[in-house]
């Protein structure tokens, strides 16, 4: 056991009404300028989320997928919320009615860019899995209809998408595997269970693999 | 002669070898001393340096340094783009300096916030706080539970005393006292011959509830940090959203806030009214702003209406929605060369200014064939021709004009990094030969061969709102009451000590010393209280059962010149208001000088 220099001996030595009638006092004041700054500090670095006075400070206005693919294991899986909906062309549809298949929900927008990128390979992946009894199913994001088919004709997209223009659909899926940016795409499987979700572009071979997985899970 | 050395005096005395073994200090010491320091030189362990960094950290000194280095290490946060909120500034800075960027990307000023190095100021500047405020606050609750010290044995030398004699015995004597003092709601303590009482606690429950208070800013605002996040969010008038990461254009969450976390609540813009004051000098000043809004808490619950203004937010479900900008989204129309419909809805457009709110924008038409078109231009609510310039008179919608400048080509939206919806990247487009011809609501502008049609077909407003969800924010508001609370109880209350000895004495009777004791910083007040405290005991004691004698004055043992020269009938007038009777209320000053008389003035 060390002993330090400062042990208790030598504090007697110092007399005691040395530290009280004064410094006392002194520290006092001293923390209570370091606590008020210390308040002060805190609220200037946090207070900046009101303070902003751009109406849109972010350029790119919108909340990127960070790119990311979480998979349930078949005991483990979310069960997804009813999904009812009007079409782009004003058909209803409703997850309940594709229960027995697996369903690829896709979260997009014409205007957002790694949407763009990864349309090729969904509109590609659905052709491909349409034999297997494979659902794809959009859900158009902050777009207007017109925009959207528009997209649908360039990239050649035959599965239907559906119109969420208050977010109702992104809203439905709290709790449970909620999309975390656009594009967002959730793997359902045959249950009505969420099985994947990928946050992010889409690759054509990993989703084509995860939609595989899904598949043969089951049946 | 000074407060500091007074109380040595009395130390020194109180620790004279006869004392008996009082832990406790005459001297109102709350235990609070400053740690000592190592002297250099000294070997220590790796316990020891352990245990001096930490003494250093948690020191005062070092919060204030911390507490500077985090102010100074935000100011590159503001001079500098930084990338969560403004990462196209950051691409603009690394294209202009392009030696200069990397070196200061390596130091992560671009992320100043988020950096490791910042992180490791306010994880210090914590610990230094937690780490100096917590062994506090332990000590001040030992503290305000002490009992009053023993007695000293020279009661007469405490800055206030008074001594007489009375016909009753010790015990009697002190008995009454005591009475006396617990009716004045002093805390006692007796032991053979002494009563010791104290009484001012209020102040150390003042200092405890100042330090645990302050624990509970901290608290609060690291709740903050983990649990709130903020958000923003551009709603046109007739569109909806939902509090759902997807649909926000910027999500700042907290270190342990997931998608999930969000409070499903939705809100609908209906109407948005601004209205501007349109006579005098102030012609055009913004006078009100209004959003009319729907929301649902729930998807389940039932829609309900509101009134945002500014500082005037929406709160739901715990989150608050403040009301932050507005501007106009002009609506277009666009048809293709194939004839298609390829675009059709609303536009935000950014101001530019205030006094006629002239907006910035930008139209992308990506799905358009057979070439992607874009437009790029202002919105003028108010237009007006000065000197063939289009400017914007006054920021109301009253005769608004959209002039736009034409592109074709390849918008850069098929892949690459995101980009801005409020600006063109023209750098893969080509400008079509088209005059920008200044439109009113409803006409439109062909584009040449072939490419298509543009229509201004109206315009709406949005608002742009700040989501705010803070869960420290009430408790940090209670904790900063509380220590102005504690503080305030703190310095307005001052800790008093009254000891009182009662001996027979030489010739009968008992001698009766009482003595007083305060923070000699705060004494005032105490003086009065003191001298109105001895008159009433002594006034009992002379009262009391037996018939009381002609008081006798013993002077303070080693300060025989204090009374003992006063008038032999045991009256010694030690104060200014000469005290008619047998008491001597001297300070502090006058016990080593020559007067009876001194006060306590000059503390």
């Amino acid at each position: 056991m060390f002993r330090l220099p400062c042990s208790p001996s030598r504090v007697a030595v110092v007399p005691k009404a040395r530290h009280i009638a004064v410094p006392k006092a002194r520290r006092v004041i001293t923390g209570v300028v370091a606590c008020a700054a210390v308040v002060l500090g805190a609220a200037a670095c946090s207070g900046g989320g009101t303070a902003q006075d751009t109406a849109v400070g972010n350029g790119s206005s919108f909340v990127a997928g960070s790119y990311s693919t979480t998979v349930f294991k078949p005991g483990s899986r979310p069960a997804a919320p009813a999904v009812s909906a009007k079409t782009l062309t004003g058909t209803n549809w409703q997850l309940s009615a594709d229960r027995g298949h697996v369903v690829v929900l896709n979260f997009w927008g014409s205007w957002c860019t790694p949407c763009r990128e990864e349309a090729p390979a969904l509109g590609a992946l659905a052709q491909h899995f349409s034999a297997d009894g494979v659902r794809f199913v959009g859900i158009d994001i902050r777009d207007d209809p017109a925009s959207a088919q528009a997209f649908m004709r360039k990239f050649r997209i035959s599965y239907p998408s559906l119109n969420d223009p208050n977010d109702q659909i992104a809203l439905d899926f709290h709790g449970t595997a909620p999309p975390a940016g656009i594009p967002t795409t959730l793997v359902i499987d045959q249950s009505g269970r969420i099985a994947a979700r990928v946050i992010g572009k889409a690759s054509y071979n990993g989703l084509k693999a995860l939609i595989a997985q899904v598949s043969a899970g089951h049946s | 002669m000074t407060g500091r050395a007074a109380p040595e005096k009395v130390t020194r005395d109180q620790a004279a070898p006869e004392e008996s073994p009082a832990p406790d200090d005459v001297l109102l010491d709350t235990g609070d001393q400053a740690p000592p320091r190592p002297v250099a030189g000294a070997r220590l362990g790796v316990a020891g340096w352990l245990r001096w960094g930490w003494r250093q950290l948690t020191s005062m000194r070092t919060a204030l340094i911390l507490l500077f280095l985090l102010a100074v290490g935000s100011v590159p946060g503001s001079l500098l783009p930084q990338q969560g909120i403004n990462p196209a500034g950051v691409s603009d800075y690394y294209a202009t300096h392009r030696l200069l960027a990397p070196v200061l990307g390596h130091l992560s000023l671009f992320n100043v916030f988020g950096a490791p190095w910042y992180a490791a100021i306010y994880l210090l500047l914590f610990a230094s706080l937690v780490g100096c405020v917590l062994p506090r606050t332990v000590r001040m609750a030992l503290t305000a539970r002490q009992p009053p010290p023993r007695a000293p044995r020279h009661v007469s030398r405490l800055p206030f005393s008074v001594s007489y004699t009375t016909a009753l015995a010790p015990e009697a004597a002190l008995e009454s006292a005591s009475r006396l003092l617990s009716g004045r709601r002093f805390r006692l303590r007796t032991g053979p011959g002494w009563v010791s009482a104290e009484k001012g606690y209020l102040r150390d429950a003042g200092n405890l509830l100042f330090h645990i208070a302050l624990l509970g800013v901290l608290v609060s605002i690291g709740l903050g940090g983990l649990f709130g996040y903020k958000a923003n969010r551009l709603l046109v008038e007739g569109t909806s959203f939902s509090n759902t990461v997807t649909a926000l254009d910027e999500f700042h969450p907290g270190r342990l806030v997931s998608p999930g976390d969000l409070q499903p609540f939705s809100v609908t813009l209906n109407r948005f009214r601004a209205s501007y004051v349109t006579s005098g000098i102030l012609t055009g000043q913004p006078a009100a702003f209004d959003a009319a809004i729907s929301y649902t808490a729930t998807p389940q619950a039932r829609a309900r209406s509101y009134t945002l203004s500014v500082n005037h937010p929406l709160k739901v479900d715990g989150v608050r929605v403040f009301l932050i900008g507005h501007g106009f989204a002009p609506t277009f129309r666009v048809t293709d060369g194939t004839g298609h419909v390829v675009f059709s809805g609303p536009v935000p457009f950014i101001p530019v200014e205030t006094s006629g709110l002239t907006s910035d924008g930008a139209i992308k038409v990506p799905d358009a064939d057979p070439e992607q078109l874009g437009f790029a231009g202002v919105f003028l609510p108010t237009a007006v021709d000065v000197n063939g310039q289009l400017e914007s008179a006054f920021p109301a919608p009253l005769h608004p004009v959209v002039s736009l400048v034409s592109y074709a080509g390849n918008l850069g939206m098929n892949s690459g990094p995101s980009q801005s919806v409020f600006s063109l990247d023209t750098a893969g487009l080509h400008r079509l030969p088209v005059a920008p011809r200044p439109l009113a609501v409803g006409q439109s502008m062909k584009l040449p061969n072939g490419l298509g049609t543009l229509t201004y077909t109206g315009y709406r407003q949005w608002i742009s709102l700040a989501i705010t969800y803070d869960p420290g924010q009430m408790p940090a508001l209670i904790s900063g009451i509380a220590v102005l609370a504690g503080l305030l109880l703190s310095f307005l209350v001052r800790r008093r000590r009254v000891f009182v000895r009662a001996t027979a004495g030489e010739g009968g009777g008992t001698v009766v010393e009482a003595g007083g004791l305060t923070r000699s910083d705060a004494a005032g007040g105490f003086e009065d209280e003191f001298a109105g405290l001895a008159a009433e005991l002594r006034r009992q004691h002379q009262d009391g059962p037996g018939a009381p004698g002609p008081g006798d004055v013993r002077a303070p043992t080693d300060s025989p010149v204090a009374s003992q020269e006063a008038a032999p009938t045991g009256s010694s007038v030690a104060s200014q208001e000469a005290a008619p009777t047998g008491s001597s209320v001297a300070s502090q000053e006058a016990i080593p000088t020559d007067s009876s008389l001194a006060s306590t003035e000059g503390e």
